[in-house]
């Protein structure tokens, strides 16, 4: 079991996120999380990346308890690609992959000619060998987060966590990204934890699905068990319905408005 | 970086310290400085005089000048890569502060022998900077920004107990020493003050040369850092601790510089780019000689001596709004998506 978390509780100060969560996750395979705005699941990643003390419980990363282990140990084995991120300094996206490597560089040292080449395929592999050069705060949202995704590939580690990675990626790189990790998941045989909004992308592209609602498990399996419209409208919301298209495909529509637009106040409002 | 950067800065630096061995309010001609330099090889140096001023006085002033503007404006490297903060200064935890308010104690109330004001300059400096480490640490945000924010409430205490020293100093005496003291000179150079400072300015700054790489990952979002594998709360301190280390004891000995610590990194980052492995050398240098020349302006245009934060002042503010004009070398953020 690569990744397991034992009735895991957890919050911000005085106010509880996360209560009570177990939750295998099958080595070798993509494993969506998904609920909607503010049910935990970003909290959830942050506390199997160590980066918040849980107030009950705990996580194992291949059977050892994550918030016993060094930052440097941690990060051999889990990288993160987070919601949004900027820097600072106008560093070049070719610095900015290559500090996934400071896990494996000494700290006197800096990467190897060796680690550089290895970085630049990766930038290659994912399509983004034209932004190398360009600063990173010039980039758009969703160039960003390819990069990030770069980085933590080049990381180059048996657990993946990718914060809502779509989140500012057009249709094509949605796709592309997922696919990406398709091929990562099977040839590394590595395990990632993807947080997603999109039931759809879900469908197509992840084995297993963990649904998040209010800080608790409701639901955990394979994807095509867990993904019926009972669950779906429980979790995710009323306006939701699944159909079968000609190609036998499951797909997730919106059911019509959820809330009676028509007598919305802010439409009469001059 | 560039060939063309490193020739610019080699230029640079053989001028400014041809200069600054030539000029000075007893000049020595390009001829004299090299007949003294070579000395050794049986030329007859001009006479015993100059011998004396160029090896005694110079020298030293040139070499600590040079020193503390590579330590200065490294630790102003460092501290914006750890606040993530292009306009943060080597002074932002309070380490200046603090030196002006332990001179100002020496120089009242127990002697004003150099060496004693720069030890509690000094002693003063480094605890301001552990009291805002202290402060930070009891709060349960253990971000950058807390920290700095402890470093204004340190440095404005310190600031107070400054002014308070000021108001009840003699007017006569000591209130001018404690402001000369603080408005910075490298007048006092000797060679007995290079051995108290140099070799702390020169292993910190060494330090921070090796450990260099790991800055372009401590400038990264908390989170993002630690899940690279950095723990950045060690790490943070051992930063903290070197830069302070060569801040306070670089203040101790020559006052306060203005600027330096805070625009040479820009300067560099234009030259070098971001990568702090080629960043901090370039940074080093760069501060080094700009602080030399400063110190030859200050000695040697007017009769008297000028104060030299002074001049970094004027030359450094106006080069600091031209920096604000052009945001692009400030490096400050754009928004997102655009």
């Amino acid at each position: 079991m690569s990744l397991a978390i034992e009735t895991l509780s957890a919050g911000y100060g005085a106010t509880p996120v996360l209560h009570d969560i177990t939750l295998k996750v099958e080595e070798g395979g993509i494993c969506a999380l998904m609920g909607r705005n503010g049910s935990g699941k970003t909290t959830l990643l942050r506390c199997i990346n160590a980066i918040l003390k849980p107030k009950h419980g705990g996580v194992k990363a291949f059977g050892q308890e994550v918030s016993r282990l060094k930052r440097v140990e941690i990060a051999r084995l889990i990288s993160l690609v987070p919601q949004s991120s900027s820097t600072a300094f106008p560093f070049t996206c070719r610095e900015m992959i290559l500090m996934g490597a400071a896990a494996r560089v000494r700290a006197w040292s800096a990467p190897s000619r060796k680690e550089v080449a290895t970085a630049l395929e990766v930038l290659h592999e994912v399509g983004i060998e034209g932004l190398a050069n360009r600063p990173f705060n010039q980039l758009s949202g969703g160039e960003r987060q390819l990069v990030m995704l770069a980085r933590a590939l080049f990381q180059n580690t048996p657990i993946m966590l990718l914060d809502e990675p779509n989140a500012h990626l057009d249709f094509s790189n949605q796709h592309r990204m997922m696919e990406i990790m398709r091929a990562v998941v099977k040839r590394r045989g590595a395990t990632a934890l993807i947080s997603l909004h999109d039931p759809n992308l879900t469908l197509h592209y992840c084995d297993h699905v963990a649904m998040l609602k209010k800080g608790r498990l409701v639901a955990h399996g394979p994807t095509g068990a867990v993904m019926e419209e009972k669950t779906l409208r429980e979790v995710l919301g009323e306006n939701i319905r699944t159909e079968t298209t000609l190609g036998g495909h499951t797909v997730v529509t919106p059911r019509g408005p959820s809330v009676a637009v028509h007598k919305l106040k802010i439409l009469s409002r001059r | 970086m560039k060939k063309s950067g490193v020739a610019l800065l080699c230029l640079f630096f053989a001028a400014s310290l041809g200069i600054a061995l030539c000029a000075g309010r007893y000049p020595i001609g390009i001829q004299g400085v090299a007949r003294l330099l070579f000395a050794w090889t049986g030329v007859a140096p001009p006479s015993e005089e100059t011998r004396l001023i160029f090896w005694n006085i110079r020298l030293p002033r040139i070499i600590m000048s040079f020193v503390v503007g590579c330590g200065i404006s490294i630790a102003g490297a460092v501290f914006q890569a750890l606040f993530r903060n292009p306009l943060a200064a080597p002074d932002i935890l309070g380490v200046t502060a603090g030196s002006c308010f332990g001179a100002a104690l020496a120089i009242m109330y127990f002697t004003t022998a150099a060496l004693a004001v720069q030890g509690s300059a000094f002693v003063f400096g480094t605890l301001a900077v552990t009291l805002a480490y202290l402060l930070a640490s009891r709060s349960w945000d253990r971000s950058a920004a807390v920290l700095v924010i402890s470093g204004i409430v340190v440095s404005a205490f310190f600031q107070a107990g400054l002014s308070i020293l000021m108001y009840i100093a003699n007017p006569y005496d000591q209130l001018a020493q404690i402001v000369f003291w603080i408005m910075g000179s490298f007048h006092t150079a000797s060679w007995a003050k290079a051995q108290t400072t140099l070799p702390l300015v020169v292993a910190g700054s060494v330090l921070l040369m090796i450990f260099s790489w790991r800055l372009n990952v401590m400038t990264q979002h908390e989170e993002d850092a630690l899940s690279l594998g950095i723990d950045i709360f060690r790490w943070r301190c051992f930063y903290v601790t070197v830069s302070t280390l060569i801040v306070a004891a670089s203040v101790a000995a020559v006052g306060t510089i203005a600027w330096v610590g805070l625009i040479m990194p820009h300067i560099a980052r234009y030259l070098a780019g971001t990568d702090h492995r080629r960043l901090i050398p370039a940074t080093a240098f760069l501060g080094g000689t700009f602080l030399l020349l400063m110190d030859t302006i200050a000695r040697s245009v007017l009769a008297s001596e000028i104060p030299i934060s002074i001049i970094t002042s004027i030359i450094g503010a106006p080069f600091l709004g031209y920096l604000v004009m052009n945001r692009r070398y400030l490096g400050v953020e754009r928004e997102l998506g655009n």
